[in-house]
């Protein structure tokens, strides 16, 4: 068995619509990922994936469609739905167990293909109940956004102020969909989607081709100078029903715990040099702060509002854009950890953070309202 | 490598047409009673691995969500495993190595699918891309019938005699299906029955050919220490191998199926075995048809290329033979798409448990188990065995 | 989708006929009554509506049923002007989360009964701890729906 996994490369399409073949996207990121490490197919452990039939344009099974295109041909690989952390652990475990030595976790998701994502992730109600009201994912948000205003009186405004900030950061991100200088009244006057949220404060729909090279330790040090180590995971899923949840007490303290825990973390604030999280909605960022310990329950808004999770505040979170621009909802995970890896190398160009970033947290939701969180640590 | 690994429990609904529960429910069932049939607690349950065939079977995506409390799931981490028709041994696997990595020491599995309440062959059609492949390919019996041809023409198999072995494949498992109370299909069928039955996609015909099954499988993996400290009858998994070929059905020769070679050798290699036929006791291979299962026989090694027709007419592979072969009546006779994986794995534990009732194969210590996924794409085997 | 590189169109239409199974089934005639049922766990003291097989909590098979209370108050609400996918009925609507008395879930569903011209208006007759009402269709079938709204309780 290994002591360690490393994160050796990381390969990515960009976020906006591209008129590429699908399969001919998830070949090229394969094919550049192992050219990057020097490696050739034959020599790759196991292939594991990420991707969700749902938003998958309409092709089932879906790590048949791309098996081969993702360099599996006749390897040992599997696939796991939904969630690209989901995928990057399972090839941290095959690493670990000894098997294999290399793994290549690739996630897919071609966003320009499938249809809204508010049709897609209507699906993931139950026939009998919640079908049959209308639920999706953006009903879900805002229901918890009014819930979240009216318990702690975050404003819009606070809201807003997530947007500015991942929008502009995203200017320095070649791989992101949207980036732009918006301002609080930019966000204020775009359209209301689902009261209380407006379009901007919405994600959009992005590409997300995604491949990751790890390492057993040894072999990881010999592939890279500068191999970013697994150091902590930890993940939690929350009940079904809508009503039967608190949406303001929901399943990220306890997934982050758990990394922190493994990750031998007591200060998350302190301890973590940059934070990618996923929030879907700019309100969800504040609310995940709260969860990941970065503040008390309820200060999120002021945690924003001080500045500290800017790019040179004292914990920056999302210098990549963050989900807000870009969003290929599946594998949106795997680029936030793709983020924190480059940021630790010192390769995140424009976007690199000026302090040292020695420790990163990667973070994803999917499902209704933070239905299921995943916290990834990684560390130089 | 890795740590050692041991199957302490599984559980099965009875399989067929569930219209009396929802989709939740009949989880529930198989959940519910792998811990009542362990004594486990579900609060020692450190994480789940849950797998369903993808959405449009059952038109509900992300079923993990649907099946959280079910599952025994929440405020637990979970992960959610899908490789098409092996998904069930993929399933297996995840279990597998999320306790051999040391991760944890005690890990629910669950498989579960519930057909009947869609269109299966429609859901299959749609694994196809619509640029290409999807017109020509009507679900799931035509690729099979077509592999089918290609070998039997290849190794030069009359086509009355890989009629005959089929059929007898396809009366005797329908008939060792009485002996398992979990069984979708259990009939007592004629040669004539079958050899006359109405025609799917030539050759096979509707006896050569699984149902559409409901159901769920629940399975709990462990660690040497948990396994020891919980004193349950432990199944060791001594080896597990996995392979995928392309995604284009005419890519790869499927009469000497690479992926199911190298899938049979990687799980010898790691279990130590050399003559299959010889060392297995028994083996619950995944045989949604009669005409696929024949071909199995070859590709991992039970017999020569060629020979499984005479084989199996001589009763080599029969519950008396010296190779049983799916004596629970196999993925023929029940077929809930996202547990049959797990099902083979469940039977092949049972076996080197002794706790396979009235289907056991006396003194049974090494078994295998196979799931087959995709458009003749996937197929994974991991061998059980009694002794650590 | 109007793209200005080659596409290929595919829409999938699969049908489903899902088995409600005793609960929902029964849970669904009593819509059709006009009565609202939920099921209590005795081990944890709670009542749950739409009635539940099984509790969430403690996962003990329930089958103690309960006519719920078809009043209770506003927990969250959204408002929606614009046609999405699975939306029940014609826009504007208003989804709402609202804890009917006695029970100890959110109940998802619709407000009606209101101005809803838009969010503003909405948020003159609703908010956080309004007493609503369920208000019936005529017609009913064993859905959801056959609830039409909750109004305000004036």
């Amino acid at each position: 068995m290994t002591n360690r996994v490393g994160i050796v490369e990381v390969a990515m399409t960009p976020g906006v619509e591209s008129k590429d073949y699908f399969l001919d996207q998830v070949f090229r990121v394969t094919k550049e990922v192992l050219d990057k490490a020097g490696l050739k197919r034959d020599d790759l452990g196991t292939v594991i994936s990420a991707s969700s039939d749902v938003f998958h344009g309409g092709v089932s099974c879906a790590s048949s469609y791309y098996w081969d295109a993702g360099g599996a041909f006749l390897k040992n690989g599997s696939r796991q739905d939904g969630e690209s952390l989901f995928a990057f652990i399972y090839a941290v475990m095959r690493i670990l167990t000894g098997h294999f030595d290399t793994a290549l976790v690739l996630g897919v998701c071609k966003g320009s293909e499938n249809p809204d994502d508010d049709m897609l992730t209507h699906f993931f109600t139950d026939p009998f109940y919640q079908r049959q009201v209308g639920l999706n994912e953006t009903v879900a948000a805002a229901l918890q956004k009014r819930e979240y205003m009216d318990s702690y009186g975050i404003s819009d405004e606070q809201c807003a102020g997530v947007v500015v900030k991942n929008l502009e950061n995203a200017l320095g991100n070649p791989y992101a969909h949207v980036k732009k200088k918006v301002t609080v009244d930019d966000v204020l006057a775009s359209q209301v989607v689902m009261d209380p949220l407006k379009a901007m404060e919405c994600a959009p729909k992005s590409e997300g081709m995604i491949a990751m090279l790890l390492a057993k330790e040894d072999l990881a040090k010999k592939l890279t100078d500068k191999p970013v180590w697994f150091e902590g995971y930890g993940s939690s899923i929350d009940k079904f029903y809508l009503g039967d949840r608190d949406l303001l007490e929901g399943q990220l303290p306890n997934a982050a715990k758990r990394a922190y825990d493994a990750a031998g973390i007591k200060d998350p604030k302190k301890e973590i040099d940059v934070a990618e999280i996923c929030e879907p909605y700019a309100f969800q960022e504040l609310l995940w702060y709260e969860d990941l310990g970065f503040c008390d329950r309820g200060e999120g808004g002021k945690l924003l509002d001080s500045g500290a999770t800017a790019r040179n505040g004292e914990i920056p979170v999302n210098p990549s854009g963050g989900v807000l621009a870009s969003n290929p909802y599946v594998t949106r995970g795997l680029y936030r950890l793709a983020e924190g890896f480059l940021q630790i190398r010192g390769q995140a160009g424009e976007r690199q953070l000026d302090s040292k970033v020695n420790k990163a947290l990667a973070h994803s939701t999917h499902g209704f309202a933070g239905q299921c969180h995943a916290v990834a640590i990684i560390g130089s | 490598m890795g740590r050692p690994v041991a199957i302490i429990g599984s559980a099965q609904t009875n399989h067929g047409k569930r219209f009396d529960v929802t989709y939740p429910e009949l989880v529930k069932e198989a959940v519910d009673a792998v811990f009542e049939k362990t004594g486990i607690s579900p609060d020692d349950i450190e994480g789940v691995v849950s797998g369903t065939m993808p959405s449009m079977m059952e038109g509900v995506a992300l079923t993990h969500f649907y099946f959280a409390e079910v599952l025994r799931s929440v405020g637990k981490p979970i992960l959610k495993t899908e490789t098409c028709g092996s998904t069930g041994i993929s399933l297996a696997f995840t279990g597998y190595y999320w306790v051999a990595s040391g991760m944890a020491d005690l890990i629910l599995v669950v498989g579960s699918e519930k057909m009947n309440e869609g269109d299966s062959q429609a859901t299959m059609t749609t694994v196809l891309e619509p640029f290409y492949q999807r017109s020509f390919i009507a679900g799931a019996p035509g690729v099979f019938s077509m592999q089918s041809q290609e070998w039997s023409v290849k190794f030069g198999i009359p086509e009355e005699k890989v009629r005959a072995a089929a059929t007898r494949l396809s009366v005797d498992h329908h008939n060792d299906a009485f002996d398992n109370p979990h069984a979708h299909i259990k009939k007592r069928l004629t040669e004539e029955e079958v050899n006359t039955a109405r025609i799917i996609t030539y050759p096979v015909r509707l006896w050569d050919v699984c149902p559409n099954s409901d159901g769920a499988c629940a399975m709990i993996f462990a660690s040497e220490a948990m396994a020891k400290k919980l004193g349950l009858k432990a199944a060791w998994v001594k080896g597990i191998g996995y392979s995928g070929e392309e995604y284009w059905f005419g890519d790869s020769e499927k009469a000497i199926w690479q992926c199911a070679i190298d899938a049979s050798r990687q799980a010898y290699d790691m279990a130590g075995i050399k003559n299959p036929r010889k060392e297995l006791d028994v083996a619950e291979v995944y045989n949604p048809f009669t005409f696929q299962e024949l071909l199995y026989y070859e590709c991992f090694g039970f017999c020569d290329f060629g020979e499984a027709c005479d084989l199996t007419l001589k009763g080599t592979f029969s519950r008396e033979g010296e190779l049983p072969c799916d004596p629970s009546g196999g993925t023929l006779c029940s077929n809930p798409i996202g547990a049959t994986g797990l099902n083979r794995a469940a039977e092949a534990a049972l076996q080197v448990t002794g706790q396979a009732g009235d289907h056991q194969i006396p003194g049974a210590k090494l078994s295998l188990a196979h799931a087959m996924g995709g458009v003749d794409q996937f197929n994974g085997v991991m061998i059980l065995g009694s002794e650590k | 989708m109007k793209k200005d590189y080659n596409t290929m169109e595919n829409v999938i239409r699969l049908p489903h006929k899902y088995a409600a199974g005793q609960t929902f089934a029964r849970f669904y005639n009593g819509l059709k009554e006009s009565k609202i049922y939920g099921t209590s766990c005795p081990a944890c003291d709670k009542v749950f509506v739409p009635a539940r097989s099984f509790c969430p909590s403690c996962l003990t098979n329930l089958s103690d049923w309960v006519e719920v209370s078809q009043e209770g108050e506003v927990v969250s609400w959204t408002y929606s002007n614009k046609e999405f996918f699975g939306m029940p009925g014609k826009p504007p609507v208003v989804i709402a989360l609202i804890r009917l008395d006695g029970t100890d879930c959110d109940f998802l569903h619709l407000i009606g009964g209101i101005n809803k011209d838009d969010p503003d208006t909405v948020k003159s007759s609703i908010k956080k701890g309004t007493r609503v009402r369920a208000a019936w269709n005529d017609d009913k079938i064993g859905h959801m729906l056959d609830i039409k709204c909750f109004e305000p309780v004036s």
